[in-house]
């Protein structure tokens, strides 16, 4: 391939916001640009969620404890995470990015992959590569890493050489000759267990794959093997995903004060987690029938996996699960976290059923989606819940600005 | 124990009780089938402790006994062995010696005694009939039973018992298959009882399209078939089906007379491009005409137009076309009945001119 071909038979990018929570804060109080930041899970938080690049210069990485950031850095600002801000600042973003390409697949709350290969008639891929950077400050007032290539993979890797405010570029042809000398480890995907396994078979990195011939892979994992084997290669098949593929089951965990002992504490907890999964049923017209429900004590876990008679999306009924879960696994133990998880959500039927009338989703449920999508979470909830901890929720790594996954 | 059997004279009682055999058993002896040779023959027994299936085969035995035997282990060697071949089988101390030509298998056995069979039928209600009618009221019904539903009632085939007819009615809540079979039967009508979905499956497979004669047999907890050659005793489940009656349409004002084969074909094309998960067609109806469409996510789409005997309003219905073409692959007869009312009421399918066989499907919202 001539190292000046101009059109890409795929062209692919991703974006990666540089310390997303932190820069959105920095960018929000000019007083703490250039000064280290770490954001923690509201001022009770102990551990670092995410800091800025001043803080990183101390050596301080998401998941350390408070306590040992500030030995290294005591002049370090604390900052409680505001997800709501976060939230829409990356919804922001990927709007940004859509208008560039409709082929985007949001990775994470701060990373986006974007299949150019079709916007190639607007100009080369690095130029449009430069029109999403472009695209990106102007929505947020951010800087973001941008990796472009002809795969996924590569283009992840290219992300990560330069940050922050980095723009990496391997063109297609360059990609198989650029991973070479890569450990496999380094490509998104290849954790501990696949490089053990490729260890043992004398690949180290992506340049020793060619070796290996790909049916040891596809014997061993299946086709997510044979993946592995392009992608070291510099030539992920993996498509940009547009779709959020459906839910594999929705839940809602919290960690309670440690040693709660107190029924209805736990009781109240439950219930609050009980309103959040089937709140989230609800919007996303989903309905489940077996649920995980869970108290994590000293001991690890207790509890069990209840089913309802029929499919629903109640949380006054998941609560009644919880309850019959407690009263048959919880001898009093000290319980620190719980957790109630819809494991089949599935569409709401519409095949209709000769003996049972179509459950009516309660009215209350109606009022109080629409009250508390105009004025927010909780708003109107059982009363119960007026107690209830005042923990702030936190934003998973997979929020999507779109979907199921839109839970802060 | 001790007897001389030809491969082929084994294999086929062996096919017909392996089906209960459970691969993986909690009890071991439930791996084992039950051997018990005597002056009449040979009688080979298995169970899963739901389903029993017992097959017999006349035979000289030279030493009369009983014994259980590794099913499955029995079963391969049988097969594999060449066809035609005279084998021996014969009981030293607790092994059981398997010869054929020049094959020899010592296999392990469990005591006859171990084996749990079932208790004897107490209050019993029989009736006779040929063991082709039987089959083909499970044919025609079988296929609506439901798989694992919670309302385990459901999981099964409901037979009711009047004086002079047996009728069989199976569903999942979606859909509903009934079917009547002519069938003198002693005792009060209307009794019913539910046999789980394994023995039906079990017992479709063991029936033939032959004029010979099968006993029916059904007590408080067990319904049991015996042909010349075999038993099939099954545990009933104790449920109340729901009431059937209820929701067989009656008064459905559009009626829709239609080629059957020319339906169930264009169903069927239109199936392939239907959501593969859901399944779900729309149904156009017009005078005279009745347009068929389906789309699947990757937005495809077909369409189907077929010519039929109709005179009502116009409607439109979504149905899971599995369900349709179910019910008119267990009808006989050149054209069908649709019955239907509006949108989100249940369809009726019959033969025309006769209620013998009744398929009801509930509606899809589109």
């Amino acid at each position: 391939m001539p190292a000046a071909a101009s059109h890409w038979e795929r062209a692919i990018l991703l974006v990666d916001m540089n310390a997303f929570f932190a820069s959105i804060e920095q960018r929000d109080r000019p007083e703490w640009r250039g000064r280290p930041v770490a954001i923690t899970n509201g001022l009770q938080g102990t551990c670092i969620i995410t800091c800025s690049y001043e803080a990183r210069a101390f050596g301080i990485r998401t998941g350390m404890r408070l306590k040992e950031a500030r030995e290294r850095c005591p002049e370090l600002i604390q900052c409680p995470a505001d997800p709501k801000r976060y939230a829409a600042t990356s919804s922001a973003i990927m709007d940004a990015l859509q208008a560039v390409s409709p082929d985007l697949e949001v990775f994470s709350v701060d990373e986006a992959f974007l299949d150019i290969t079709r916007c190639q008639r607007l100009g080369t891929p690095e130029q449009i590569a430069r029109q999403a950077r472009g695209a990106v400050f102007a929505a947020s007032g951010l800087l973001c890493s941008i990796g472009l290539s002809g795969d996924k993979t590569t283009a992840k890797y290219a992300a990560k050489l330069v940050k922050p405010n980095g723009f990496t570029v391997i063109p297609p042809w360059e990609a198989r000759r650029r991973l070479a000398p890569v450990p496999v480890t380094e490509l998104c995907g290849i954790a501990a267990g696949i490089g053990g396994f490729l260890a043992q078979h004398g690949v180290h990195t992506c340049g020793d794959m060619a070796r290996l011939p790909i049916s040891v892979l596809a014997r061993r994992f299946g086709n997510p093997g044979r993946r592995i084997w392009y992608m070291c290669q510099g030539e992920d098949p993996d498509p940009v995903h547009i779709n959020v593929p459906p839910p594999k089951s929705i839940g809602h965990g919290k960690v309670m004060p440690p040693d709660t002992r107190d029924r209805e504490v736990i009781l109240t907890y439950l219930l609050h987690m009980s309103e959040k999964v089937g709140a989230r049923l609800r919007r996303h017209d989903m309905v489940a029938s077996r649920f995980l429900v869970a108290l994590r004590t000293r001991d690890g876990w207790l509890g069990d996996k209840p089913h309802s008679a029929q499919p629903m999306a109640d949380g006054r009924l998941i609560m009644t699960l919880c309850r019959e879960v407690l009263r048959h696994h919880w001898r009093g133990e000290g319980v620190h976290q719980v957790q109630v998880t819809a494991l089949d959500p599935q569409p709401v039927p519409r095949q209709g059923d000769l003996f049972a009338a179509p459950v009516a989703e309660p009215k209350r449920n109606a009022v109080m989606d629409d009250i508390n999508r105009r004025f927010g979470e909780f708003t109107l909830a059982p009363a119960r819940l007026l107690g209830r901890s005042s923990m702030p929720n936190v934003i998973a790594p997979a929020w999507k600005p779109h979907g199921h996954r839109q839970s802060v | 124990m001790k007897f001389q059997i030809q491969r082929e004279t084994l294999l086929k009682p062996l096919q017909q009780v392996i089906g209960v055999v459970e691969r993986r058993q909690t009890l071991p002896v439930l791996g084992n089938v039950l051997v018990n040779a005597s002056a009449t023959g040979l009688e080979l027994t298995a169970t899963d402790l739901e389903v029993e299936l017992q097959a017999r085969v006349g035979l000289e035995v030279e030493e009369p006994g009983e014994i259980t035997i590794p099913a499955r282990k029995l079963f391969d060697i049988c097969r594999t062995l060449p066809e035609g071949v005279n084998m021996s089988i014969s009981l030293k101390d607790d092994r059981i010696l398997v010869q054929g030509g020049r094959s020899r298998f010592t296999l392990a056995t469990l005591p006859a005694s171990e084996f749990p069979l079932v208790e004897p039928m107490a209050g019993s209600r029989q009736f006779a009939v040929a063991q082709r009618d039987f089959r083909e009221l499970i044919e025609r019904t079988h296929f609506s039973m439901a798989q694992q539903d919670v309302r385990y009632y459901l999981n099964g085939l409901m037979l009711e018992l009047n004086p002079d007819s047996v009728r069989a009615v199976a569903t999942d809540g979606h859909r509903l298959a009934l079917s009547d079979m002519v069938a003198s039967v002693d005792g009060a009508e209307g009794q019913q009882v539910i046999v789980p979905r394994k023995g039906i499956q079990e017992l479709v497979r063991l029936l033939d399209d032959s004029d010979v004669q099968a006993q029916v047999e059904i007590g408080s907890n067990h319904i049991r078939v015996s042909t010349p050659e075999l038993r099939f005793t099954s545990k009933l489940i104790d449920g109340r089906f729901p009431d059937y009656q209820r929701v067989v349409p009656k008064g459905g004002d559009k009626r829709v007379l239609a080629d059957r084969e020319s339906l169930r074909q264009a169903l069927t094309r239109t199936s392939i491009l239907s959501n593969e998960k859901y399944r779900g067609i729309r149904l156009n109806l017009d005078p005279d005409v009745l347009r068929i469409q389906a789309h699947n996510p990757e937005q495809e789409q077909a369409d189907e137009e077929l010519e039929v005997e109709y005179q009502g309003a116009a409607l439109e219905i979504g149905f899971n076309v599995t369900y349709l073409l179910d019910a008119l692959a267990a009808l006989r007869t050149g054209q069908v009945e649709l019955i239907l009312s509006d949108s989100n009421s249940s369809c009726l399918i019959q033969e025309p001119g006769t209620t013998r066989c009744q398929y009801v499907v509930m509606p899809m919202r589109l």
